[in-house]
């Protein structure tokens, strides 16, 4: 089971090994002995990070350094586009510094301990130090292997700076991918969505461009487009991919040797024909990266974890329109998990469920939150998600309006049940999912 | 006196039953012109096939350049022809469609990358200048001929070999291509060796060894 879980992050682990042994092949030893000990370290440092901050906190703090190594990968693919391109600025402290010894052991090690902290994510603590010292164990094995296994690798198959970089990170954000709380794909087509929703709007009010009604009806349909989930979703996987397309564009832009100096027409041939190849094979890496990237991406979207997803319950309101669940019947509502139901009156429906967070205090929310899509919650460890836009939600604010929160419905408690208008229910629900139907999917 | 650039021990062979080419030993010192001459059958072809790396042998040694072609693998034996050899045969073999410069860019291609400057050159080079975009349908004997040493030189190969390529040309056309040959072998400085009915042909060289049933009968030197 534990070895199940692991198989992205070990095929994640050998890729980023054997990356860094090709791409410092004069440094394999101190490659793979930094890259060793930076995942024991990790491995150690998130299982006291875990240990002193439980929670949000650690997982954010990883999440935030492996984003910010994808921003440092769109800085190196952007200078290297521009290089290869625009101008070849002279960098010759630039390649000293990223042929020496310090670069290829921190860079190995860096990239060690972040393989590390997400391996420890995906397994969690509970295991103990017995579990990770398993894990260190398997991950060095793992090193040993992947020296034998890059022997076998074509000799001619190289790897430049950047693609090195690109593929480490793209093996990274792969094995994150599958962890819920460090997943950056989603976060990103959301910010996408949220960033063009803003400027429209913006847009709107800047121009002083009055909510007419013939906006209203006729542009809408159209502007509306700009606020699908679509919009957030080809915005986020282009961000995700220019720096992969970029640095194997820079690679296959890059100018070949000079050869007006040699004499003999075959022997010229020769030299560029060997420089076309070397070129071609430097695209491998980049290549490799853009798959691991698509594979990060899909994996994103069904990340692994178990959701507590209840069936809804079909439930109607008593002769006074007021619906009562009772706290003890087929469910124990102050269980600690989300009970759904579904409500309907008049060829209306609502969905909303009622929870008890871990205050000890009941809430009953629409299954719904104010800015989404109605797609609904599932419950993880210590949160709630938001299927739509993937935002966890601590149980600790369930019952909070405002952003993708529940929204929350009045509700009053008597010994027997819980208390809900069911006039006051449909009506919220109409009014939540129309407005953010309307916002989300245009005019459908 | 040069280093030998090709070496053969006991040299041999078979096609089944058929002997083609006995134990043969034979030394060709860098930058000499061998001309090789014998009854049909005789074994001409196949000594030609097994130097250029086109066939292997049944038994026996053979070093040519400093590599031991038995021990090469396919590929190896391909990159030795690609890099090492110049062929020409009594038949063109040039592609019907392609036009004169397009075939010689073709065996540019095979070898690096093709460069069509660099063709049209060693066109001009055989006095083809004027004939670049003909098709070799369009190209007398004598001037297809003259395609193919472009195209068997334009990698500037070691070594040179020709099986019969003046076997279909008349007298005027051979000694045309003969004297061509010659010239560029002064410049580029490869060892030919050519196989030839014809003993005035025979005679461009430094040296001519006779076969016989695949036996080396006679060898006899120029004097020019
Ligand atoms: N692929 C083959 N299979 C079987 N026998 C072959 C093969 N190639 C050549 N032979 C035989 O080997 C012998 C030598 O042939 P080879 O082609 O070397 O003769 P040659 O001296 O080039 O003759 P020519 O002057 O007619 O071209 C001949 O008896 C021929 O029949
Ligand atoms: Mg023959």
């Amino acid at each position: 089971m534990v070895a199940i879980k692991l198989i992205p992050h070990i095929l994640s682990w050998v890729g980023i090994v054997l990356i860094l042994l090709r791409g410092f092949p004069e440094r394999k030893r101190v490659v793979a002995v930094a890259v060793g000990a930076g995942f024991a370290l990790g491995v150690a440092g998130t299982f006291f990070l875990f240990r002193s901050f439980p929670g949000d906190f650690s997982f954010s703090l990883i999440r935030d350094v492996v984003g910010g190594s994808f921003l440092l990968l769109w800085g190196i693919a952007v200078a290297s586009i521009y290089r290869s391109t625009v101008r070849n600025f002279p960098l010759s402290w630039g390649e000293r510094f990223f042929a020496s010894i310090f670069f290829a052991g921190v860079g190995a090690f860096m990239s060690g301990m972040i393989a590390g902290a997400i391996s420890v994510c995906r397994l969690g603590t509970s295991g103990g130090m017995l579990m990770l010292l398993i894990l260190v164990l398997v991950a060095c094995v793992l090193v040993f292997e992947s020296l034998a296994i890059e022997r076998l690798l074509p000799p001619s198959f190289t790897v430049s700076n950047s693609a090195l970089m690109a593929g480490v990170v793209a093996l990274l954000l792969f094995s994150s991918s599958s962890i819920l709380r460090l997943d950056l794909f989603s976060p990103l087509s959301m910010k996408v969505m949220k960033f063009t929703h803003d400027f429209v709007h913006q847009f709107f009010e800047s121009m002083l461009i009055p909510d007419h009604l013939f906006i209203h009806i006729h542009l809408w349909r159209y502007i509306g487009l700009l606020f699908g989930k679509e919009v957030g979703f080809w915005g986020g996987l282009i961000i995700w991919f220019a720096p992969a397309i970029l640095i194997a564009l820079a690679i296959s832009f890059e100018r070949l040797p000079s050869v007006a100096h040699i004499r003999q027409g075959a022997q010229r041939r020769t030299v560029v024909a060997t420089a076309i190849r070397a070129r071609r094979f430097r695209l491998v890496v980049p290549g490799i990266t853009i798959l691991v990237l698509a594979g990060a991406g899909y994996q994103s979207r069904f990340p692994a974890v178990e959701y507590w997803d209840p069936k809804p319950i079909v439930i109607s309101a008593g002769p006074s329109g007021e619906i009562v669940i009772p706290l003890k019947g087929e469910v124990d509502l102050k269980d600690g998990k989300l009970h759904k139901y579904l409500f309907s009156q008049g060829g209306k429906e609502a969905r909303f469920f009622v929870l008890m967070t871990p205050t000890g205090q009941l809430t009953v929310d629409l299954d719904a939150c104010a800015i989404c899509k109605p797609d609904g919650y599932g419950q993880t460890e210590g949160t709630v998600l938001c299927y739509y836009c993937k935002t966890l939600i601590p149980l600790e604010t369930v019952g909070k309006p405002g952003g993708c929160n529940p929204v929350p419905i009045h509700f009053t408690e008597k010994k027997d049940g819980v208390y809900i208008d069911g006039l006051t229910l449909i009506n919220t629900w109409s009014t939540t999912v129309q407005t953010t139907a309307r916002v989300k999917e245009g005019s459908k | 006196m040069a280093t030998a650039i090709i070496e053969t021990t006991s040299l041999t062979r078979n096609y089944g039953d058929i002997c083609a080419l006995k134990p043969l030993d034979l030394q060709v010192p860098e930058g000499e012109w061998l001309s090789v001459m014998g009854h049909s059958g005789s074994g001409k072809s196949t000594l030609m096939n097994l130097v250029g790396g086109l066939d292997r042998p049944s038994a026996g040694s053979l070093q040519v350049g400093g590599k031991d072609l038995l021990a090469l693998t396919e590929d190896g034996l391909a990159r030795f022809r690609r890099e090492f050899v110049g062929i020409i045969f009594q038949q063109h073999h040039l592609v019907p469609y392609l036009s004169a410069v397009e075939n010689v860019m073709m065996a540019q291609y095979f070898h690096s990358v093709p460069d069509e400057a660099e063709a049209r050159l060693a066109l001009e080079r055989v006095g083809l200048g004027h004939r670049l975009k003909n098709r070799p349908g369009e190209l007398s004997g004598g001037e297809q001929q003259r395609v193919c040493i472009a195209r068997a030189i334009i990698n500037s190969p070691k070594l040179l070999l020709g099986d019969e390529p003046t076997g279909n040309l008349d007298h005027k056309s051979t000694v045309m291509v003969m004297d061509l040959l010659k010239e560029l072998r002064d410049e580029e400085r490869f060892t030919i060796i050519m196989v030839t009915h014809n003993q005035e042909v025979a005679a461009w060289g430094d040296r001519t060894i006779y076969l016989d049933d695949g036996v080396l009968v006679r060898e006899e030197r120029m004097n020019s």
